[in-house]
């Protein structure tokens, strides 16, 4: 039997490790595998100033800027698919407290994937001609360039790196080898380009249990594993539970005003005081 | 009095849409009525359509409506689950990707798309979901369709913000910037197809019952009337696929 370094914390303990100002990823797709319990963990520690890159934002991104704790967000977009947008995302982006850097969704996983691999800038074609390019371009974050080859213009980006990410995975074992059903969108790249990864998991079971073929995160990159059954409830984890739509479409509607958005948080976050009670209190 | 229409102006978007699929395309669908109309394609004219999904699904076969593409139900079926860079990257960037269907706030009349945020009459802006895959899509798709509804106020000469480019932008052709794909080669919405070709935007039918000079004023962008022809209407097959099957629920046609 192989053998492998315990990694297992409990949420309160990583949470603890992420400080004020913290370079955060999170791996969350619009509805579909958001850090929730997680985000529920950061909001509640009230944590400030963090600096957030995700590259399609979903529940996990609007909870965290509507509690205030992110003072920028690095994203390719996002919404809660048909149940709304980012409310608390685009409030903050207007009302200028939170400082918005946009990609495309390709864009911001091509940096992730230059700064996981230590490239020194990446290329790309995708972009061109855009708005988005503009501001990119005014805000540092992008150049434009010729193709030192074929003299064809291109846009040229900065690596990325990150300090921490987080992912909700289905099944880790104890050193972090973690396995994900259904498609991966930019999860390898995020968790790829952070100096820490956090996974969160349904089911932790003991190194040996997974088919090696079958690992999607290797425990090399892994630094902490928790126990997160049902974690990214309201969102969907393929193949094990279905989003809760009449929740998601609760958040929304709360969302989509300051008091609103502040009442959700009291009763739902705050007031329920640990994730399991939050469970408890959604399923009743 | 002319009859009440058999179907929805949903419906008849949908149908439109799925029209501008051309059997064997690869095509990459956003959100919302492009899923619906691209798999009406492959369930009618065009069944070795290959669709691709950018959250990292290769040829989904849903068997139930979705809320959008994070939905798992959209990924049903799928006969490889992999990553946003083998769908945006290798088969998008890396050109193999011969049509994009989108949604749009607004177009202008070369096809660039904004989603990203809206100017109000007072001034006032609003923001939205932003890009996405959008950007990646309109920019090396070999033709990028756009599908949305008909509003005035979702056409602009000048758009606000131009998240995903078309055929020109800033008045000179997309190819000079670097572009690769094709661009927009038409807006679709529940009136009209609007090609869009070197000459700008083209009214290129109406849909049954439409009037085109009423279309063509309520489509505050430069629009060349020419003669257009009457959009197809929905054939019995397409309207029963359409509420048995792609959207009983009416989320996206009704």
């Amino acid at each position: 039997m192989r053998a492998g370094p315990d990694r297992r914390e409990s949420l309160a303990d990583v949470v603890a490790d992420i400080r004020d100002g913290t370079r955060l990823a999170l791996c969350g797709f619009a509805i579909t595998r958001n850090a929730v319990a997680f985000a529920h963990e950061l909001v509640r520690a009230r944590r400030h100033r963090l600096s957030l890159t995700q590259v399609i934002g979903g529940m996990e991104t609007d909870l965290l800027v509507a509690a205030g704790a992110v003072d920028d967000l690095s994203y390719g977009g996002g919404s809660l698919d048909r149940f709304g947008p980012l409310h608390a995302v685009n409030r903050a982006a207007m009302a200028g407290t939170l400082r918005l850097v946009e990609y495309s969704a390709l864009a911001l996983t091509l940096r992730l994937h230059a700064g996981a691999l230590g490239l020194p800038f990446i290329a790309t074609r995708s972009l061109l001609g855009s708005d988005l390019a503009q501001a990119l371009i005014a805000g540092g974050h992008a150049r434009l360039a010729e193709d030192p080859f074929d003299g064809t213009p291109c846009l040229v980006l900065p690596p990325l790196r990150t300090d921490v990410a987080v992912v909700h995975v289905d099944v880790a074992d104890t050193a972090g080898n973690a396995v994900i059903a259904g498609p991966t969108w930019s999860i390898p790249e995020t968790v790829r380009a952070a100096d820490t990864v956090i996974v969160l998991a349904e089911e932790v079971v003991d190194v040996g249990a997974i088919d090696p073929s079958h690992v999607h995160i290797p425990a090399a990159l892994v630094h902490a594993v928790v126990a997160a059954p049902r974690g990214a409830y309201p969102t969907a984890v393929f193949g094990r539970y279905d989003y809760d739509g009449a929740h998601l479409r609760r958040y929304a509607q709360a969302a989509a005003d300051a008091a609103g958005t502040a009442a959700y948080l009291d009763e739902w976050v705050f007031g329920t005081g640990t994730f399991d009670a939050f469970l408890s209190k959604a399923a009743a | 009095m002319t009859a009440r229409p058999a179907w929805t102006r949903g419906e008849m978007l949908a149908v439109a849409g799925s029209l501008q699929v051309r059997d064997g395309d690869v095509a990459i669908v956003g959100l919302g009525l492009p899923q619906v109309a691209a798999l009406l394609a492959r369930y009618t004219h065009a069944p070795s359509t290959r669709l691709l999904l950018e959250i990292g699904v290769f040829e989904p076969d849903p068997t139930e409506p979705a809320m959008g593409i994070a939905d798992p139900r959209m990924w049903q079926g799928g006969s490889s689950f992999g990553s946003m860079l083998e769908i945006l990257g290798v088969m998008l960037h890396g050109r193999r990707v011969t049509l994009g269907m989108l949604g749009a706030l607004q177009v202008d009349q070369w096809g660039s798309i904004n989603t990203t945020e809206v100017v109000a009459e007072d001034g006032s802006r609003r923001r939205f979901n932003g890009s996405g895959g959008g950007n990646d899509i309109a920019s090396h798709a070999a033709r990028t369709v756009v599908i949305m509804s008909h509003q005035p106020r979702k056409f602009a000469r000048v758009l606000p913000f131009v998240t995903s480019p078309g055929r020109m932008v800033r008045g000179r052709p997309r190819d000079q910037f670097g572009l690769t794909g094709g661009g927009t080669c038409a807006i679709v919405t529940d009136r009209a197809v609007i090609a869009i070709g070197p000459q700008g935007a083209v009214l290129d039918s109406v849909h049954p019952g439409e009037d085109p000079d009423a279309v063509v004023a309520d489509t505050p962008i430069p629009l060349l009337r020419g003669a257009p022809a009457e959009t197809p209407a929905p054939t019995a097959e397409q309207l029963d696929l359409i509420r048995s099957r792609l959207d009983p629920h009416g989320w996206y046609t009704r």
